[in-house]
């Protein structure tokens, strides 16, 4: 039996209403994109589950403040962004001590082999962790969803002026973090 | 201008956020700036970078899904507005009930004034609060006088009016009443269907 398809706009709308089920499926087309933000903002895969759940949760308690002529995922990224942060502050295990386990128990064998590819990802992982709250959220938003600036500007509730400064600042930090290491690396591999 | 570095569009340019005149502008620079071109290689650089950066597996979203309605509240975290609304919802019967009230007692005190003073109790103290026979008959004598009514007629005309003035009004008051009253009930009962009707589901 087919079912027939129901626009987002009325899953929310059913949602607000308090039908469960149709929450829990915007739950599931909207999980991936949830999660993704998160684990880009937090880089631990089971922070990265709490602070998903934890979005949706606060997304099914405040849907009657959600409007419907404004984006239903962006609206969500919002919460996601801010619930990754809290569970950030909350739980002081964070990414970057994980580049020394792996230096510990994966060794190169010669000098010319600088980093592994593990290591590399562990390192910008390091780096984008490092920068401030805000302006990590807008790259990820922008790097890992490819959202457009007025997309971040509306998720973020900020001017796109606002999202143009913060990934100008993102990524010149992040650049000035890896340059002395990863880029390095990168320029030998393509020479 | 084009001489002048074009190192703070280059993050929008990257983006394809320029309008067409910036994106002219910045292309037109980078064909002749060295700098401005090693920068934007620098950008797609770290770009790419960032995109080597793995995503784990995580919980498919079907058992995402499943997780996420274990752990959901069953009650809503009412926003004020909904909370006024309830109130508001909850205060109508009061308030039907509230006015039913007043106007039985209103009419009852009334009715017992009228009978007191009818008896001489009052001694006319309460003339300007109850419905005496004589003012009440006064229209129906006035169209007496021109001959519409007469004899039996008056007298049915004079306690047809007395009706219509006391009874009647306090029978159309309480009838609106309860109209009001049974459409509130009305609608809570087709609301608590609703609700019922979207637990159902979720069971």
């Amino acid at each position: 039996m087919t079912v027939p398809a129901i626009s987002e706009t009325e899953l929310v709308t059913r949602a607000q209403n308090g039908e469960r089920n149709a929450f829990s499926e915007l739950v599931r087309i909207h999980a991936q994109g949830v999660l993704n933000v998160v684990y880009r903002m937090c880089g631990d895969a089971q922070i990265a589950e709490d602070a998903a759940q934890e979005t949706f949760i606060q997304a099914w308690l405040h849907l009657s403040a959600y409007r419907l002529q404004t984006s239903f995922r962006n609206w969500l990224y919002r919460i996601a962004v801010n619930a990754a942060t809290d569970m950030l502050r909350k739980e002081k295990r964070i990414l970057p001590n994980a580049l020394e386990d792996l230096q510990l128990k994966d060794p190169q064998p010669g000098p010319e082999a600088l980093f592994s590819q593990r290591e590399r990802t562990a390192l910008v992982q390091k780096a984008i962790l490092s920068l401030p709250d805000a302006s990590r959220a807008v790259l990820v938003l922008r790097e890992y969803e490819g959202m457009s600036y007025h997309e971040i500007a509306d998720a973020l509730d900020i001017p796109v002026g606002t999202v143009m400064s913060r990934l100008n600042y993102a990524r010149k930090g992040l650049k000035e973090k890896l340059e002395q290491t990863v880029f390095l690396q990168v320029e030998a591999e393509h020479v | 201008m084009s001489n002048k570095h074009v190192t703070e569009w280059l993050n929008a340019y990257l983006d394809g956020e320029l309008n067409s005149r910036q994106l002219q502008h910045v292309e037109a620079h980078l064909t002749e700036c060295q700098v401005c071109q090693a920068e934007l290689e620098s950008l797609e650089r770290l770009s790419s970078l960032l995109q080597e950066v793995p995503a784990p597996e995580f919980t498919s979203p079907e058992r995402f899904a499943a997780q996420v309605n274990l752990r959901l509240p069953h009650e809503r975290a009412a926003t004020s507005e909904k909370k006024a609304f309830e109130i508001g919802w909850w205060m109508i019967p009061v308030g039907l009930l509230g006015t039913w009230i007043f106007i039985g007692t209103s009419f009852f005190v009334s009715d017992i004034l009228s009978v007191a003073n009818n008896l001489g109790v009052l001694a006319g103290a309460s003339d300007w609060l109850v419905f005496d026979s004589a003012s009440q008959a006064d229209w129906s004598a006035a169209l007496g006088q021109f001959g519409f009514l007469s004899g039996n007629s008056l007298d049915w005309a004079a306690a047809t009016e007395a009706f219509t003035r006391t009874s009647l009004l306090e029978i159309t008051l309480q009838v609106s009443i309860a109209l009001l009253y049974l459409s509130w009930l009305a609608i809570w009962w087709a609301r608590r269907r609703r609700q019922g009707h979207g637990q159902l589901l979720e069971g």
